[in-house]
């Protein structure tokens, strides 16, 4: 395996977690594609370091967004019940996956995940004015699950309930899945599926994802641990990085027009898939 | 069952507390480690898999990546103590269902 230039891995954390905060990703999407294009490390060994720097991104907004309230920490545990099957099966799957299946899978995703960002489909910023009044429709769970924070933005406290349990949770199998298999944190799918589906309001679903993805991405790292994709002397670099630019990203965020920076952001990331593909077939090395 | 809106509060306060802590520590561990790395190395390039004479460095970096991935498992394991207090017993058992399949990841990972 060549040798790795250190700065090079703390500039990627730095990247990772910067745009990662501004744009509600785990940053799974920068940390992959560089390591494995530019660095060419391969591409399990990427996957268990971006799952480490995930953990380090999250806990650190995390620790922000609880303080704020914004976190449903009931919700986010009962779909971490079905979330961490899926980052275990994802985990065992990695090692037994080709790593040519594996960069294909990663350019799909990054395909998705560009149109999303170009599309709009969902954002941070998205949606943040809607007011979801309790519903005292719903089931005993459902209103378990309700939970209240104050929003800054309207000077009002915020009160929802949480609809169709169910299928939030296969979709949080998936999830995790998705974010062993291919080290990237799953709020691609977590976040729209608890707003959209669920009625959780947009920042919560933010907040909760966040929360959840530490504890997601931290099953599938010990299981890539396991496997030997877990070095120090990458992972390191990237944590720190990842912090670093992480809390840079949280104060950028409010000098930046956000949706200019996630479309160009989703362009960039058409352009890394085709680069995966193209890798993937022998096209380029 | 019951939800007592105040430990609902208190656990979201713990659990920042918990979060900004842990990553404070093995974040200072990482760190210290990285230092030593290139200490040690003398260069900025370095191969993937440790040395033996950069062994202590790997041990440093290593036990602040274990503390890191442990934090959203305390995590879990506070809300269990704060579902207690709070007698309620649907979220003490999705609580101690979410530590056991984190703990599943973690006998793997020592078997």
């Amino acid at each position: 395996m060549n040798e790795v230039n250190l700065w090079w891995l703390g500039g990627t954390g730095i990247i990772a977690g910067l745009l990662g905060s501004m744009l509600g990703v785990g940053g799974g999407f920068i940390i992959v594609p560089i390591l494995t294009l530019a660095l060419h490390l391969p591409i399990k060994l990427a996957v268990g370091s971006s799952l480490v720097a995930i953990v380090a991104n999250a806990c650190t907004a995390a620790g922000a967004y609880t303080r704020s309230g914004f976190t449903n920490i009931k919700l986010g545990l009962l779909l971490e019940t079905t979330t961490i099957p899926g980052a275990i099966v994802g985990g065992f799957a990695a090692a037994y996956i080709p790593a040519a299946v594996l960069s294909a899978l990663f350019g799909l995703l990054l395909l998705y995940v560009g149109y999303t960002m170009v599309a709009r489909m969902y954002s941070a910023s998205n949606n943040t004015n809607a007011v979801i009044e309790p519903d005292t429709s719903g089931s005993r769970l459902s209103r378990s699950l309700s939970d209240s924070y104050e929003d800054e933005n309207l000077s009002k406290k915020i009160t929802y309930n949480v609809n169709r349990t169910p299928a939030g949770m296969g979709a949080g199998f998936g999830a995790g899945i998705l974010s062993s298999l291919l080290g990237v944190g799953g709020g691609v799918i977590k976040v729209p599926v608890m707003h959209l589906v669920m009625g959780v309001p947009m920042k919560a679903a933010v907040a909760t994802s966040t929360f959840m993805i530490a504890l997601t991405a931290a099953t599938g790292a010990f299981i890539h641990q396991h496997y030997g994709n877990l070095q120090p002397f990458i992972i390191a670099p990237l944590v720190i990085g990842t912090v670093i630019g992480s809390s840079a990203g949280v104060q950028l965020t409010k000098k930046i027009h956000g949706d200019w920076l996630r479309r160009i952001f989703g362009i960039f990331l058409f352009m890394v898939s085709v680069l995966m593909f193209l890798e993937t077939v022998g096209i380029i090395d | 069952m019951k939800s007592n809106k105040i430990d609902n509060s208190r656990l979201k306060a713990w659990s920042s507390i918990v979060f900004r802590v842990g990553i404070g520590i093995s974040l200072t561990l990482v760190l210290i480690g990285f230092i030593l790395l290139i200490y040690i190395s003398r260069s900025s390039n370095i191969q993937p898999f440790v040395k033996l004479e950069q062994i202590p460095a790997a041990i440093i970096i290593s036990i602040g990546i274990f503390l890191l991935l442990l934090i959203p498992i305390i995590q879990v394991i506070l809300s269990i103590v704060f579902f207690s207090l709070d007698r309620n017993r649907l979220f003490i058992g999705i609580s101690v269902a979410v530590l056991c399949l984190a703990a599943i990841s973690i006998i793997v990972l020592l078997v």
